[in-house]
């Protein structure tokens, strides 16, 4: 099975996610239209 | 983006290896208005405060993303003085991405971090001849223009 990207939906969670994995956040706005 | 290029199995493992993505709707708000989105897709790099320091908009293939992302983890090096790291990123984009569209920001943005790290203008100067002999024809080749003189 393919991988697939695994998206936070929440900021805050992403944020933190940031800080205790030492990883820059990839913020992506889209349009589902 | 969310047909051709997420599904790449090298963007996925790019992400995941360097990146927390986080995805929300155009509209959602207050991060539609706080990063001023007029058009989509846009994609931000942010640090783990929430500071923007590259952005995106429109698609851009695979091919053309992972060094997009690339040089915006350059830029938050680059930004926060860590210029060993965003040399060593540039780099990497050089050696992997040489043709794509974030190569010759790439090529600048080490040169200034080079200059800045060994207090030295040489690399500006050698950053504007490998843009003048790789990539005569970008933007960044005009912006390292006044390093000819140095």
């Amino acid at each position: 099975m393919a991988k697939t990207i695994k998206w936070e939906k929440n900021f805050e969670r992403a944020l933190t996610r940031s800080r205790a994995e030492n990883k820059m956040v990839m913020l992506d706005f889209f349009n589902p239209n | 983006m969310g047909a051709v290029t997420y599904p790449n199995e090298k963007v996925v493992e790019f992400i995941e290896r360097h990146m927390v993505p986080i995805q929300v709707l155009f509209d959602s708000q207050p991060l539609a208005a706080k990063f001023n989105i007029q058009w989509t897709p846009t994609v931000i790099t942010l640090d783990e405060e929430g500071k923007e320091h590259h952005r995106t908009v429109g698609f851009l293939s695979p091919e053309e993303f992972i060094p997009s992302l690339m040089l915006g983890l350059t830029k938050c090096h680059f930004d926060r003085g860590k210029f060993n790291e965003a040399i060593e990123m540039s780099e990497k984009i050089l050696k992997d991405y040489p043709k794509s569209d974030a190569a010759p920001e790439a090529v600048y943005v080490r040169g200034v971090a080079l200059c800045k790290s060994t207090h030295s203008a040489d690399p500006l100067k050698e950053a504007y001849k490998r843009l003048m002999a790789e990539y005569p024809s970008s933007e960044w080749a005009k912006r390292a223009q006044p390093y000819r003189l140095l």
